[in-house]
């Protein structure tokens, strides 16, 4: 099967400023694809490069299989929800679905009035008038409607405060079931990625620092705890994400290529999502904001 | 598209549509008076003489009225193209919406045409109606004082004024395009509309065919109709018989081709005599003015080069835009 989304050195340059660089991506399809990073790390700019707003300076993007939104019928396979979910103002909720079925060849009429019915949203209202959460709502509904293979949406919940958000999340979920779709989302809220992803990307400083399934991705990091000489000194295949030293030993979160970690003189405990994003999110951010440290340092 | 380009302009297609109606009313009913009080005229003075003096009565007493009539025609596209041009793409861009409607199953190179079409199209018919209604309310004024090719009047009657809307259009769109923020977008369409306004007519406009260089003898009725005449043998707004544009004249010349501006009897002329003795004063020195004009045979010949000019530049336009809607985004 095509790949949702293929990249290979893909990147972006605003004049001098570098948006995205050397993103390598080759992500199946039926994910549902949490993008995670701090602000500015590029979330936003691989969002607007996969629906196609934006073109890449360097590289290639794939997205079902085809430059994005390079004809209508490609358009129709993926549904966009951008950041602040921007709606018309001055139509009302009723324009936006009739908007989206005379722009949308395989429209479905009867979901989006079931949704926005589900909502409680009055067609009658202008979409300026809606609350945030509304909004976002009627973003995801016309998205949604045009019965796309792929949903993109970036940061969707941003604007919302937690139980609407919480509400919008398992709403989505939804809607992507209904579909058979997959989803890509951003977000900067981990419990959020975590509760609704199975496949992640990790975007720090302008490249991605991690990718994959989460089930792969957690059966493939440990937390070692023990004496610092024996965290210092991990055997071969064995890569330290992040280590932190305390007076009364070492923890460090790791990743081990070659299967189980073998026994040593720690003790190993699994990870949860967020303990893993962070420590990458934490690499990142020392690799930019000082120097990398030297082997002799670390022994210093 | 086309429903949610018309669910977007409905308010300012009314609008526009509702002030054309008022406008065209008020023109039919000033054409029809102009007419009946031409006719009237024509019918009174057919018995006796002094034909010419009535019907310039006519045209002075209309005269006012339909050249205000024809500057507010000249700021229609202006107007079309900073309030419906500027704001078509740049207020999406502003409010973001271009990421919605942009990730409809239409491309944007689609979206940009079938809007600029709309209010292209919509900008044209209400500048085409205005300037049709208004040509034929004012004819009988416009035949009587023969001066439909000056600048001021050629540009507010038959067809140019729809190659002006058609490019006030693209040259708002394309500005909203680039600028991306609507008021600034607004501003550079008003300003370049207005300086090409003031720019083809005194520069592009006089060489779309060579002038032709011939020769006016000043006599008392032309001195009278002169709007300036100055110290020393300048003169302006000359209207030679027959309605031809005048695009630039000498000064005052005698019969061996001398400028007389400096000589005694002109000055007595000029400064001595009241105004009514002063264009058979001057009459009486046997003077010329060496004139370059575009005959009057030339109007439509030049309608035509005018509207071709304006409906390329906007062309030009909208492919520049096209090509910047679908390479450089965002």
């Amino acid at each position: 099967m095509t790949p949702v989304l293929q990249a290979v050195r893909l990147g972006k340059r605003y004049g001098r400023h570098r948006a995205l660089a050397d993103c390598d991506l080759d992500i199946p399809q039926g994910r549902v694809i949490g993008l995670v990073g701090p602000n500015g790390a590029g979330k936003s700019t691989l969002l607007n490069l996969s629906c196609g707003l934006i073109k890449p300076t360097e590289g290639v993007i794939r997205v079902l299989g085809a430059e994005p939104a390079a004809n209508p019928a490609h358009l129709a396979r993926v549904g966009f929800v951008a950041q602040d979910t921007p709606v018309y103002g001055d139509l009302s909720v009723a324009d936006h679905l009739r908007l989206g079925a005379r722009l949308n060849p395989g429209w479905d009429g009867a979901l989006a009035r079931r949704r926005i019915a589900r909502i409680g949203l009055d067609p009658k209202r202008r979409a300026g008038r809606l609350s945030g959460g509304q909004r976002a709502q009627l973003a995801l509904t016309v998205a949604a409607a045009k019965r796309p293979d792929l949903l993109i949406l970036d940061e969707p919940a941003a604007a919302l405060d937690p139980l609407a958000r919480s509400g919008f999340l398992d709403d989505l979920l939804e809607a992507v079931t209904e579909l058979g779709a997959s989803a890509l989302l951003s977000s900067h809220a981990l419990p959020d990625v975590a509760r609704v992803c199975d496949h992640l990307v990790v975007l720090a400083d302008h490249r991605v620092q991690l990718a994959g399934d989460v089930v792969d991705l957690l059966a493939g990091h440990v937390r070692i705890t023990g004496a610092r000489s024996d965290v210092e000194r991990l055997p071969a295949g064995v890569e330290p994400i992040r280590v932190e030293h305390s007076p009364g030993g070492s923890t460090a979160v790791v990743r081990a290529e070659r299967g189980p970690l073998p026994a040593g003189p720690w003790r190993v405990d699994a990870v949860d999502l967020e303990e893993l994003v962070l420590s990458y999110l934490t690499r990142a951010n020392e690799g930019t904001s000082r120097p990398v440290p030297k082997p002799t340092e670390a022994h210093r | 598209m086309i429903w949610l380009t018309w669910r977007q302009l409905r308010v300012q297609t009314l609008a526009a549509l509702a002030a054309l109606v008022l406008l065209a009313v008020y023109l039919l009913v000033l054409g029809a008076r102009i007419r009946g009080a031409y006719d009237d005229t024509l019918a009174r003075c057919a018995g006796g003489g002094g034909c010419a003096g009535q019907l310039a009565a006519v045209a002075d007493e209309y005269g006012g009225q339909v050249d205000l009539l024809g500057y507010l025609l000249l700021a229609v596209p202006g107007l079309i193209g900073v309030f419906w041009g500027a704001p078509l793409v740049a207020r999406e861009l502003e409010a973001g919406t271009h990421r919605l409607v942009w990730n409809q199953s239409v491309t944007r190179g689609r979206w940009l045409a079938v809007k600029a079409g709309f209010v292209g199209l919509l900008g044209v018919a209400v500048t085409g109606v205005y300037s049709l209604a208004l040509t034929w309310a004012s004819g009988p004024v416009n035949t009587l004082l023969n001066n439909r090719f000056e600048p001021a009047l050629f540009g507010a009657r038959n067809l140019a004024p729809l190659g002006y809307a058609a490019f006030a259009v693209a040259l708002g769109m394309t500005f909203g395009l680039f600028i991306r923020h609507t008021v600034p977008a607004m501003g550079a369409t008003l300003l370049v509309f207005a300086v090409l306004q003031v720019a083809v007519p005194s520069l592009v406009r006089p060489h779309y065919q060579t002038p032709v260089r011939t020769t006016v003898p000043l006599t008392a009725p032309l001195i009278s109709g002169l709007t300036k005449i100055g110290t020393y043998g300048e003169i302006g707004g000359l209207r030679v018989p027959g309605g031809p544009w005048v695009v630039e004249t000498t000064e005052i010349l005698d019969s061996a081709g001398e400028p007389v501006g400096h000589t005694d009897w002109y000055q007595d002329c000029t400064n001595n005599k009241s105004l009514t003795e002063m264009p058979a004063c001057l009459a009486g020195g046997n003077v010329h003015v060496d004139v370059s004009e575009q005959p009057a045979d030339r109007y439509w010949t030049f309608q035509w080069l005018e509207t071709l000019l304006f409906t390329a530049l906007a062309a030009g336009l909208c492919a520049l835009s096209s090509w910047r809607i679908r390479a450089r985004l965002t």
